[in-house]
């Protein structure tokens, strides 16, 4: 039977960009181009290779987000996903942690799946807890921050690596990963496959698509609230040790006099 | 490096694949990085891993025909991705005779088994090959090309002698497409033909010239004497020659643009990084309408010949052989153009750290250069745009 990959890529502001806040203190998406996120990259990437060692496997990728969002789907599409879901609906403006994995999965439910790949964090947002989240809405295993990852007999297994030790962790099917930017540089999509990309299928839902009340995503049914948002002031420059000779005590210098060491 | 922006970007120009495909030959071009071109240019060797991997990304054989293992596409696309490669600091010079030139006639002219042997290689990138036309008596002038053929009575194969000049990648190209001459056997007079010399022909002879180009592909003089051909080296139909030439050049033209283009994007975007920072008075020395107008100038004038390189691409891509063949003459020229002068300012801007190796611009000055001078130099396409475009009487 053929493994059913999903595969939860967001969209998100190009860090590159001069990102800022819109009045309502959310992202203020119109003013940065947006990509797919990279740290999804790896994600899709990961979920590209388990495909590829299994016998059969179909790989969905799916967002939450708006209508340029589709650009994220087209990226992964072109690295080599065999489908989308496309989450769209004006009441998910605003939506916060909650909000966005019940919206996730509903829709991966809907897909239907045996793994769930996503990032580590989103490159925005950066709250980390999405893929955890979504484990426990759907009720299945997650294994989270993996820097190593294969699906054999059923089982999901991966390595985590921590500060101290790195732990071989598993989970039988279905279940949740989260990759690391440490699970391998992922692929440029193809020729071909930037090609083919068009000609697969994209699936639009909406809220109402998914039986979900407008009521609990969007700002209004986020369970925090943004106060306050400041610019970060400009980095002061930094110093620049010259090496004539004394370079690395001055440089031992500089740390300790920062508590660095 | 910070992506300057372009009319480029918006979606309305260009479609979505060929948008998709700048972006992510950009990202590929960015990873690999001017440092290693130049590091590469240093030690002596080719760019192959990037070459190798673009390849296998299939960017390299984008124009040729799917069933050949090629990506379908035109050359509107095989110059994105020179074009975007060249913007990231490292082109692919050999993607102008290789798949353009030599790719584009194959396809169109190649017999059966020519192209089962040539043309996968092409677009995986396991085989290359250089294109000579150029001769130390002839030049500009293609109508004097002597290299001659003749036909070997023993074998039914070809015997060719001549000189050819200023070949590009001969060393690592496992063929040359040499364009000669042979006798029409109805007229006796002279018609051009097109040969395929595999680098390994006994008596194919190849001298490496000194150029004061920081380039990893170098430039050669070739020596044929009698050299023996087997029949099949003729690459199509005897007649065809002109039509193939033809073919060839206008891919030829658009993709010295495409890299003329890059090498210019290249070098404004350094030019504007450094004009942002580097602070000489009370402000950044971009704040300096003198450093400021001249980028801005260069950078119109880029964007202007990418325009003329596009409109040259879609029309050779259309099939109007003729009206491409203006626009990419237009196209090269100004391209080379606007990358001399885009280097040149870049160069300026930098002051002194212009002229160092650690920045790397000032061996763009020679290389800029080239596409004023190759394939066709400023003053033909200028002869050529007099005579056809304007209709004034013909001086060449
Ligand atoms: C300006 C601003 C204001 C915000 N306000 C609030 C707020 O008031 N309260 C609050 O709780 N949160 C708030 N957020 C967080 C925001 O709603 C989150 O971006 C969103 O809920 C997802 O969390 P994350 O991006 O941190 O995901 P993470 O948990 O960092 O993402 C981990 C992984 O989950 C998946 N994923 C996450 N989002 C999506 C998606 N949309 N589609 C598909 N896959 C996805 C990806 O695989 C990703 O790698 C705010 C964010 C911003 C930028
Ligand atoms: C880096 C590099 C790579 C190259 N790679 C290749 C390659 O791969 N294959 C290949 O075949 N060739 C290659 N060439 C050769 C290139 O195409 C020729 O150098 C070019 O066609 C000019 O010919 P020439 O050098 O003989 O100049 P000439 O023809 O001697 O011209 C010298 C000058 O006189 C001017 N001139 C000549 N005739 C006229 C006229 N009638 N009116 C006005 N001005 C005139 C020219 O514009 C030029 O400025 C390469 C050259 C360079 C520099």
């Amino acid at each position: 039977m053929s493994l059913r990959i999903v595969v939860a890529v967001k969209y998100v502001p190009d860090a590159t960009g001069d990102r800022h806040f819109a009045d309502d203190l959310t992202t203020d998406r119109d003013a940065v181009d947006g990509l797919l996120s990279e740290l999804d990259e790896y994600a899709v990437e990961q979920a590209l290779q388990i495909a590829e060692a299994a016998d059969d496997a179909e790989i969905t990728v799916l967002t939450v987000g708006p209508a340029d969002a589709k650009d994220a789907l087209r990226k992964a599409l072109s690295m080599g996903a065999d489908k989308a879901v496309h989450v769209e609906d004006d009441a998910l403006h605003g939506t916060d942690v909650m909000g966005t994995s019940l919206v996730l999965a509903k829709a991966i439910e809907h897909a239907g799946f045996d793994l769930v790949v996503t990032g580590m964090a989103s490159t925005d947002g950066t709250a980390g807890v999405v893929p955890a989240l979504l484990a426990e809405r759907l009720g299945i295993p997650q294994v989270t921050l993996l820097s190593e990852v294969a699906v054999s007999g059923g089982k999901v297994t991966g390595r985590r690596d921590g500060d101290a030790a790195s732990e071989q962790v598993e989970a039988s099917l279905p279940a949740l990963v989260s990759v690391t930017d440490q699970s391998g540089e992922a692929r440029y999509p193809s020729f071909k496959g930037i090609m083919a990309a068009k000609k697969k299928p994209v699936e639009a839902l909406d809220l109402s698509d998914l039986g979900i009340d407008a009521a609990d995503v969007g700002l209004a049914g986020a369970w925090t609230a943004v106060q306050e948002a400041a610019a970060r002031p400009a980095r002061s420059a930094g110093t620049i040790v010259k090496d004539e000779g004394e370079g690395g005590k001055q440089l031992a210098a500089f740390l300790a006099e920062h508590k660095f060491i | 490096m910070t992506t300057t922006g372009s009319t480029f970007d918006s979606a309305l120009l260009e479609t979505e694949e060929r948008r998709a495909l700048r972006k992510a030959v950009g990202a590929l071009g960015r990873r690999y990085g001017r440092d290693y071109f130049t590091a590469a240019v240093r030690e002596g060797r080719q760019t192959d891993e990037l070459w190798q991997e673009a390849a296998s990304l299939g960017y390299l054989g984008v124009n040729l025909p799917e069933e050949y293992g090629g990506g379908g596409g035109g050359l509107a696309e095989l110059s994105i991705v020179l074009e975007e490669l060249g913007a990231a600091g490292c082109p692919l010079l050999l993607l102008v005779v290789s798949p353009a030139i030599c790719g584009t006639v194959l396809a169109r002219f190649g017999t059966d088994a020519q192209r089962q042997r040539w043309l996968p290689g092409l677009a995986d990138g396991s085989l290359r090959i250089a294109f000579g036309i150029t001769e130390p008596d002839a030049g500009s002038n293609s109508h004097r090309i002597t290299t001659t053929a003749r036909r070997d009575p023993a074998t039914g194969g070809w015997l060719l002698t001549g000189r050819k000049v200023f070949v590009s990648g001969v060393d690592i190209a496992d063929a040359t497409l040499i364009v000669g001459r042979t006798e029409d056997a109805r007229t006796g007079k002279l018609k051009p033909c097109l040969f395929l010399v595999e680098r390994d022909t006994p008596g194919f002879d190849f001298r490496q010239i000194d150029m004061e180009l920081s380039a990893p592909e170098k430039q050669f003089q070739l020596f044929l004497d009698d050299v023996a051909l087997p029949a099949d080296a003729l690459v199509g139909d005897e007649d065809a020659g002109l039509l193939q030439l033809f073919a060839g050049l206008n891919p030829e033209r658009v993709m010295t643009a495409a890299f003329s283009v890059g090498m210019g994007r290249y070098a404004v975007g350094r030019a504007v990084d450094y004009a942002r920072t580097r602070q000489v008075w009370s402000a950044p020395i971009g704040g300096h309408q003198a450093i400021a107008h001249p980028l801005a100038q260069a950078h119109i004038e880029l964007e202007l010949a990418r325009l003329m390189t596009q409109k040259a691409a879609y029309l050779y891509d259309a099939g109007d052989d003729m009206g491409a063949g203006e626009a990419a003459n237009m196209a090269k020229y100004a391209a080379a153009e606007a990358c001399a002068k885009a280097v040149d300012q870049a160069v300026h801007t930098l002051g002194g750290n212009g002229l160092t190796a650690e920045y790397g611009l000032a061996s763009l000055l020679t290389a800029s250069r080239v596409g004023r001078i190759a394939p066709v130099s400023r003053e033909m396409i200028l002869n050529f745009v007099s005579h056809h475009s304007l209709g004034l009487p013909k001086s060449y």
